[in-house]
């Protein structure tokens, strides 16, 4: 060996220490270029409004807004000055009045309620139990989350209506009928629908990183099973518990079209006031109460995450829990209680998810005439083969669907994975950066859609320049954007909770921040980060107002796109199309499961 | 909503120049990948319709192409996307092609999301238009557009062959920029097999039609509007927007004492059902969730063609009257092809155009002698009495209306 070879060797390494001690900070400042460019500066643009009042700043209509009491019931006259025991008493009355405000967070917190309880036995079954397609099962809990409002409302009158399936079924088993449509109840469930499958999911992946030692540890010290559940796995389930709980409630609290197609006007909630608002270009009012939302979401996320921080619990490795079989080993009341407790769960799931999306698939087969037909499939291919170049057609959509959902879901899992990074160490202003990158879930997408289309879409005028941007890039970051919380939330708890020593020990035998990264850190908690994927991938896959805004030319439209252009008097060809996106997304999710499935590492 | 003059509006006048794609040779490639688009400020707008990220896929002719007078210019057609892309029958492919097949001329057709909305927005960013014409404003639009902008968005029609021929009652814009095209009813459709719709408004309130009402969103759907409008109409609006014009709308009623916000508080008592979009409520309707729903008095048309039964579609006209909803077309001011947009504004108002229009829109002509099939009027059914509310009258009152009714109807 020679000593310039040696001064080779050397300077390589060199180099490459040097690109992988900077490559965090690299993905860091990528990541917030992305989030200014297709979050922040564009809602900016809109949000402004709230205060700025025909190039004037003004608190009026913030003041406005408080005081009202449309919007926040009998809290607006507490902060319009009236004396707190009288609001207080009203407050007990009966005829208390929540305003929009209230009435938002009050269906939130139920629906939230409703999700974690429809949600949590189906992590635990597919946690805890071995069964032929149980993989398949879970890379499927995810598909409800992406159907577009319009397939939902649909399978929901279908199942709960006054002539739906349920009614059917209880007329049958000569049980009483049920009202359910156009009632918050409706309104609880669908939301349920939507989000149950979010907590099952992130619950299912935290759960499958229990380390099964840990628990042979306590038991072999003379735990019981259910005080080795107690002090072992729930601590580290339980947080990932409140992650669904807090999404769920952030996402109802942004809810839009599904209220209104299944509850109705009595049930208004802010973002359809929101939506109303900058229809009528009425921006200073709507900026008002998008910046509410953002209040409210953001102290709801933030008071999670501080939870969150204080309840870090320590895993060391992912050796998952053996599980059991669905048949009872032993015909013992221990081994048959929770098995009967999840054949009752598999009616009530087979209720709220199976039956609405068989009355989709169903709805999608049937004529004008009530009879079976393929017509409604036929409208698709007949679109396909002569639709004009200006028309939207079925194959481009899922081609598009496809890519972006592709593209955007690689974006977003680097850049989740830093942000989780920079989030689970300890330092001033921890919170603003929590907060700061928690924002897009907690932005009202109707403001996000007109603060794209100003900021990117008509561009920004620099120095005699006009720089606009738009079509499948700008997309695909736009849903990386939408995405990427879905990857910190799920990949942070575990990273949070590793053993410090294991990244300790490889920095004290000379790996680099980012080498530590890749090769313990991640494998660790592997099961997190493609949960993180297929969520990031459920998100563009059901994006919409985004999608619209920003593709620009005649040629970067989605399936949720086309389900909406193909809404007319009868919904067949829209639910046809329904029917694509679900059996695409399926699919993709299978697939993202079985490629991040067994082998772990990148 | 404000009208007051606001310095971040203004625009400095451009130069109608044609548009040059100037990309600094350095960045293109980068820019193009990223569906970046730079111009100069001081250029005309973007001819196409927002096309913000055509990768190379600018087909607007009039890059590089060295045609000088003999190119081929294009039209950009702003429109809603049912105009050009429903699932039964639109009229923007037959439009396209006969349009082209009569003049030396290429018809691009845009629609942005936000429709007339997107206009306003590029106006006020000061983004140029990059359309000639918008096809399908109603008289809302204009006066949400005359609310916002200091500037005309629309120039006059001027000089547009065959414009006498469009009926009295429909022209709607007082300042002749819009001219209809077609125009619809909203009515009641309701299932004959379940009920028999009542024939007032006031029939609504009986028990017999307790829960029976489906409507929409007056906030998010022109349906639900349509049909608060005609409750203002019919019962006049008890000076909910006396701040905004002085004046109170007095109902057909004849009562003063009773206003639109009495009645929708006793149909909320009959427990009617307010969803959010059209499709909501005609889905819900279609299901037999209710026999009656707020919808267009041309149901029968597409009944026919999916061979429903007509029984269980048909129609209803409360008093006689349907809210009547017109569609005009117009100029854009900043229009790169302006006598152009005029010559398809006149092809659009010819007989035999204007029934093709009102078959593939399933409407309405605007014009009197349209060419329609003599059994049209079988299945496309006109109320005796139309109402509708003038530019007037909706200025500085419609969204009042709306958040009055809000309001009372959200009050939780």
């Amino acid at each position: 060996m020679t000593g310039a070879d040696g001064g080779r060797a050397g300077r390589l390494a060199r180099l490459r220490e040097g690109v992988e001690a900077n490559a965090l900070t690299a993905l860091a400042v990528l990541t917030s270029a992305a989030l200014v460019v297709a979050f922040y500066y564009p809602a900016a643009t809109v949000l402004i409004e709230a205060v700025v009042v025909d190039g004037a700043v003004t608190l009026r209509v913030f003041a406005d807004v408080l005081t009202d009491p449309f919007y926040f019931g009998e809290l607006a006259r507490l902060l319009s000055g009236e004396p707190p025991a009288a609001v207080a008493r009203s407050l007990l009355s009966p005829d208390r009045r929540l305003g929009v405000v209230g009435f938002t967070a009050y269906q939130a917190v139920l629906s939230t309620v409703a999700s974690v309880a429809l949600g949590l036995p189906a992590a635990y079954l597919l946690a805890r139990y071995e069964f032929p397609g149980r993989r398949t099962l879970r890379s499927l809990t995810i598909v409800p989350f992406v159907l577009p409002s319009i397939m939902v409302a649909v399978g929901f009158v279908a199942t709960f209506g006054e002539n739906g399936t349920l009614n059917a079924a209880l007329t049958a088993l000569g049980l009483p009928r049920v009202e359910l449509m156009f009632t918050l109840e409706a309104v609880v469930i669908a939301h349920a629908f939507y989000n149950a499958p979010l907590v099952a999911r992130v619950t299912t992946a935290a759960w499958e990183s229990v380390d099964a030692s840990a628990v042979e540890t306590a038991r072999s010290l003379g735990a019981g099973p259910v005080r080795a559940f107690y002090d072992v796995v729930a601590p580290q389930v339980y947080p990932a518990v409140l992650t669904g709980a807090a999404l769920t409630f952030v996402f109802t609290f942004g809810t839009f079209p599904i209220v209104l197609a299944l509850g109705g006007f009595e049930l208004v909630t802010v973002e359809v006031l929101v939506y109303r608002l900058v229809r009528d270009l009425s921006y200073a009012e709507a900026a008002v109460l998008a910046i509410v939302e953002l209040a409210v979401s953001l102290a709801v996320l933030l008071a999670y995450l501080r939870y969150e921080a204080r309840n870090a619990t320590n895993a060391r490795g992912a050796r998952p829990l053996p599980r059991r079989s669905l048949l009872p080993p032993a015909p013992t009341l221990r081994e048959l209680l929770p098995r009967a407790g999840l054949a009752v769960y598999a009616v009530v799931a087979g209720v709220v998810f199976v039956a609405p999306i068989a009355s989709m698939v169903l709805a999608s087969l049937t004529g004008g005439d009530g009879a079976l037909t393929l017509e409604h499939y036929r409208f698709l291919v007949e679109r396909q083969r002569t639709g004009a170049a200006f028309q939207v057609r079925p194959l481009p959509a899922i081609r598009n669907s496809l890519a972006f959902a592709t593209a955007a879901t690689l974006l977003a899992l680097p850049m989740g994975v830093v942000v989780a990074v920079l989030t689970t160490r300890r330092y001033r202003g921890r919170t603003l950066v929590d907060a700061a990158a928690m924002a897009p879930l907690a932005v009202s997408g109707i403001i996000v859609g007109l603060g794209l289309l100003r900021g990117l879409v008509f561009g920004v005028e620099v120095a005699g320049w006009r720089i606009a941007a738009g079509g499948a890039v700008a997309i695909v970051v736009a849903h990386a954007v939408s995405g990427y919380p879905f990857v910190v939330r799920t990949v942070s708890p575990g990273l949070a909770g590793l053993d410090r020593s294991l990244v300790e020990s490889a920095r004290a035998l000379g790996a680099s921040r980012a080498r530590v990264i890749r090769d313990v850190e991640i494998p660790l908690v592997w099961p997190a980060v493609v949960a993180g994927a297929a969520f990031a991938f459920a998100i563009s896959i059901g994006e919409f107002t985004s999608t619209v805004v920003l593709s620009t030319g005649a040629d970067a439209y989605t399936m949720p796109v086309a389900i909406e252009r193909f809404i007319g008097r009868r919904l067949g060809p829209a639910t046809a199309m329904g029917v694509v996106l679900l059996v695409v997304t399926g699919l993709s999710f299978v697939v993202i499961e079985r490629l991040g499935g067994d082998h772990r590492g990148l | 909503m404000t009208t007051d003059e606001s310095e971040t509006r203004r625009r400095s006048a451009r130069s109608r120049t044609r548009r040059r794609f100037l990309t600094a040779a350095g960045a293109a490639g980068a820019a193009a990948l990223a569906g970046c688009t730079a111009e100069r400020v001081d250029d005309g707008g973007d001819e196409s319709g927002g096309d913000g990220g055509g990768n190379g896929t600018d087909e607007d002719g009039s890059d590089g192409s060295d045609g000088g007078e003999e190119e081929t210019p294009t039209l950009t057609v702003a429109t809603y996307t049912n105009f050009i892309d429903a699932p039964s029958v639109s009229p923007g492919e037959w439009l396209k092609e006969e349009f082209e097949s009569r003049y030396d001329a290429e018809l691009e057709w845009a629609t942005p999301d936000n429709e007339v909305n997107y206009y306003i927005e590029r106006a006020a960013s000061g983004a140029g238009i990059g359309a000639d014409l918008y096809v399908g404003l109603t008289t809302e639009d204009l006066v949400r557009v005359d609310g916002e902008l200091d500037e005309d968005l629309f120039a006059e029609a001027g000089d547009v062959e065959g414009r006498d021929a469009v009926k009295e009652g429909l022209r709607f814009d007082p300042f002749d920029r819009a001219v209809p095209f077609d125009t619809g009813y909203v009515s009641l459709v309701y299932d004959g097999t379940a009920t028999e719709a009542p024939e007032t408004f006031e029939g609504l309130l009986d028990d017999e039609h307790a829960g029976a009402l489906i409507a929409q969103n007056p906030g998010g759907s022109s349906t639900g509007r349509a049909f608060l409008l005609h409750t203002i109409n019919r019962f006049g609006d008890g000076g909910v927007a006396s701040d905004g014009d002085g004046e109170a709308i007095e109902g057909g009623d004849g009562d003063p004492d009773y206003d639109y916000l009495d009645y929708w508080a006793e149909l909320q008592a009959n427990d009617v059902r307010v969803l959010g979009s059209w499709d909501d409520a005609y889905s819900a309707w279609s299901e037999g969730e209710a026999p009656i729903v707020v919808s267009y008095s041309t149901d029968q048309v597409f009944a026919d063609m999916e061979g429903a039964d007509l029984e269980e579609h048909q129609i209803r006209f409360l008093n006689d009257q349907a809210y009547a909803n017109p569609e005009g077309m117009a100029l854009f001011a900043d229009a790169d092809e302006p006598d152009l947009a005029r010559r398809f504004m006149s092809f659009m108002l010819e007989p035999e155009v204007q029934g093709e229009i009102a078959q593939r829109n399933v409407a309405f002509p605007a014009t009197d002698g349209a060419e329609l099939p003599s059994d049209y009027a079988e299945l496309a059914k006109e109320p005796s009495d139309p109402v509708t509310f003038t530019y007037d009258e909706l200025q500085g009152s419609v969204d009042a209306w709306v958040e009055a009714w809000e309001r009372q109807f959200a009050g939780n």
